[in-house]
C-alpha cells in the first residue's frame, strides 16, 4: 500500500542548528504513528514539515503518493490541496476566535474548498456532533474549556477530509478533565479508521492507541517499532532514560505507576 | 458686567438665529463631508501603510516609515497651508492641477495627517494578532487573500477599532482649523455670524454646542459599536442569517438544543 506519508532523509536546521537529522518516517492508511521524546528534540519541526509549514532543508516528502518536497525544493505543485489532505491540530488548539465554534468549522471549508455554504454547515454540524460538541456550536473560543476548543479544533481539521491527521502535542496545555475528553475523540477517531501522526508526552496512551511508535532524540530517530516494543522494551538506553524520567515525574507516569 | 448684561437685555439669545440656520446647516453638512472623504481616504492610505510597513521588503517598509515618521511631526495646518497656499505656486512647473481649492485642499490635508495616525494604529493592531491564527489557516489551505480578510483582519479590527474611533471624532473637530482656508464648513459659518452680529461670545458658545452635539453621540454610537463587535455580534446580514441557520440544525441534531 502507498503511505499516506512518506518521509525520506529529512534534514531541517535552524541557524546552522540541526533540528531534523537524517529522518526516515512512514504512515500507512489507517494507522497511527506516536513521535515522543524531549522537548526541543524536533518532534513538531517535523510534524510541521509534512504540511510544508516548516521548509526542510533536504530530503524527500511524499503526500498520499504525491510528492511534496524532493532534495531541496518543493514540488508540491498545489499547496492547498496537499494542505487540505493533511489536517492539523496545535498544541494552543489556535481557534479563530472572532468565530463560533460552527463557524470555525464552516470557514475553511468555504475559503479552501469552495464548499457552498448550506453544505458546509450540514458538514459542520455533523463534525461537532463527532467531537460530542453540538450544544456549544455557537460558543466562541473564548467561552469553551481548553477541552472543548480542542475538540472543536479537531472538527476544523476534519472539516476537509484529510488523509491524516498531524497532532502536536494536543493536550500539553490542557488540565486533566480536559485532556481525557480530548483523548476519547482521538480513540473515536482511531476507531474509525483515521490516519493520524501523533506528538504527545501521553506515554500510556500512545501505548494504547499506537500502532508504531518512534522515539526522537536530537533530531534523530533512536528507536522505533511497535508500541508495546519502543515503550515497555526499549532497546536503547536513551530511550529507556527518557521513559524513566517520564514514569518518575509526569502526571501521566504518575497514573500509571498507580495501576 | 452688569452693564454689559443691562446694554444686551437680559435674555438668554441675541443673536436672531432663526436668519442663520440655512448658512449653519450648510455649514454643519460641509464639516460632515471634510469629515467623511478625509476619514475614507486616510483609512485606505493608512492601512495601505501598515501593510507596506509589514512587509518583508525594505524597499517596501521604507517608503511608508519615512511617510509615517515625516507627517506624524508636521502640524496639520502647516499641510493644509502647503496645499493650499504653496501649491499654487508651482503651477508654471506642474500644471493647473495644483490648485487644489479649498475642499480638495482641505480633504486632501486631513486624509494625508491622519493616515499617519492610523497607519500606527493598524500595524500595532495587525501585528498583534496571534502568529499561530495565520499558520492555523495555512494549514488549513486557506489561501493568502482570504486569510487576510476572513481571520487576520477581523481581528485586528476589533483591536484597532478604539484608537480608529478616538481618530474620526478627533478629525470630525480638527475640520474647524480649515477655517484659516475659507473652507465654508461651520467654523467658517460661526466667524460670518459673528463678524456681522458680534455676539462673539455667544455666537461661539453656540458652535461649541454643536460640536459637542455631534461628537458625543457620535463617540458614544462607535463606543456601542466596539462593544457590539468585540462580543462577536455579526454585523452583516449574511453571517446573521449563517448563525440563524446554524442554531437551527444544531438544535436539531441529537446533543444539541443548548
Amino acid at each position: 500500500m502507498t503511505p499516506v506519508v512518506a518521509i525520506t532523509d529529512l534534514v531541517k536546521s535552524f541557524d546552522g542548528r540541526v533540528v531534523i537529522d537524517h529522518v526516515d518516517l512512514h504512515v500507512q492508511p489507517g494507522t497511527i504513528v506516536t513521535i515522543i521524546g524531549q522537548s526541543g528534540g524536533g518532534k513538531s519541526t517535523l510534524l510541521r514539515c509534512v504540511n510544508l509549514l516548516e521548509r526542510p532543508d533536504r530530503g524527500t516528502i511524499e503526500v498520499a503518493g504525491e510528492p511534496v518536497f524532493a532534495g531541496t525544493r518543493v514540488v508540491c505543485r498545489d499547496l492547498t490541496r496537499l494542505r487540505q489532505s493533511v489536517g492539523m491540530v496545535f498544541q494552543r488548539f489556535n481557534l479563530f476566535p472572532h468565530l463560533t465554534a460552527v463557524e470555525n468549522v464552516v470557514l475553511p471549508q468555504m475559503k479552501a474548498a469552495g464548499v457552498a455554504a448550506p453544505q458546509a454547515l450540514d458538514n459542520a454540524v455533523r463534525l461537532l456532533r463527532r467531537v460530542h460538541l453540538t450544544h456549544r456550536g455557537l460558543a466562541f473560543p473564548d467561552q469553551m474549556s481548553g477541552g472543548e476548543q480542542q475538540r472543536v479544533a479537531i472538527a476544523r481539521a476534519l472539516a476537509l477530509q484529510p488523509k491524516v491527521l498531524l497532532f502536536d502535542e494536543p493536550t500539553s496545555a490542557l488540565d486533566p478533565e480536559s485532556t481525557r475528553e480530548v483523548l476519547q475523540v482521538m480513540r473515536e477517531l482511531s476507531d474509525d479508521g483515521m490516519t493520524m501522526l501523533i506528538v504527545t508526552h501521553e506515554v500510556p496512551f500512545a501505548r494504547r492507541i499506537s500502532d508504531s511508535v518512534v522515539f526522537l532524540d536530537s533530531g534523530r530517530i533512536i528507536e522505533q517499532g511497535s508500541a508495546a516494543d519502543v515503550l515497555d522494551r526499549p532497546v536503547q538506553q536513551r530511550t529507556r532514560d527518557f521513559l524513566k524520567t517520564f514514569a518518575d515525574d509526569s502526571p501521566a507516569g504518575l497514573e500509571e505507576a498507580g495501576r | 458686567m452688569i452693564d454689559s448684561l443691562r446694554a444686551h437685555g437680559w435674555g438668554p439669545f441675541h443673536v436672531h438665529w432663526s436668519e442663520w440656520t440655512g448658512q449653519l446647516f450648510a455649514g454643519l453638512l460641509r464639516t460632515l463631508e471634510y469629515t467623511a472623504v478625509g476619514f475614507a481616504a486616510a483609512a485606505v492610505l493608512g492601512l495601505v501603510l501598515a501593510l507596506m510597513r509589514m512587509s518583508r521588503l525594505r524597499l517596501v517598509r521604507l517608503p511608508a516609515a519615512i511617510y509615517t515618521e515625516l507627517f506624524k511631526n508636521i502640524p496639520l495646518l502647516v499641510i493644509v497651508f502647503v496645499l493650499y497656499f504653496g501649491l499654487p505656486e508651482t503651477k508654471s512647473v506642474f500644471g493647473d492641477w495644483v490648485v487644489l481649492g479649498a475642499f480638495n485642499a482641505g480633504a486632501l490635508g486631513l486624509a494625508i495627517f491622519y493616515a499617519a495616525y492610523l497607519a500606527e494604529t493598524f500595524r500595532a493592531a495587525l501585528s498583534s494578532v496571534h502568529s499561530g491564527q495565520r499558520e492555523a489557516a495555512q494549514a488549513l489551505g486557506i489561501g493568502r487573500w482570504s486569510i487576510f480578510t476572513h481571520v487576520v483582519f477581523p481581528q485586528a479590527l476589533r483591536l484597532a477599532l478604539p484608537g480608529t474611533n478616538t481618530m474620526l471624532v478627533d478629525m470630525l473637530k480638527s475640520t474647524s482649523l480649515l477655517i484659516t482656508i475659507t473652507a465654508g464648513e461651520l467654523m467658517s459659518v460661526g466667524q460670518s455670524v459673528s463678524s456681522q452680529t458680534f455676539e462673539v461670545m455667544e455666537v461661539y458658545l453656540v458652535l461649541a454646542a454643536i460640536y459637542f452635539a455631534m461628537c458625543y453621540p457620535l463617540s458614544q454610537a462607535l463606543l456601542w459599536l466596539e462593544r457590539r463587535v468585540r462580543a462577536g455580534a455579526a454585523l452583516s446580514v449574511r453571517r446573521r442569517q449563517r448563525l440563524r441557520a446554524a442554531r437551527r440544525l444544531l438544535a436539531a441534531a441529537p446533543g444539541g438544543g443548548a
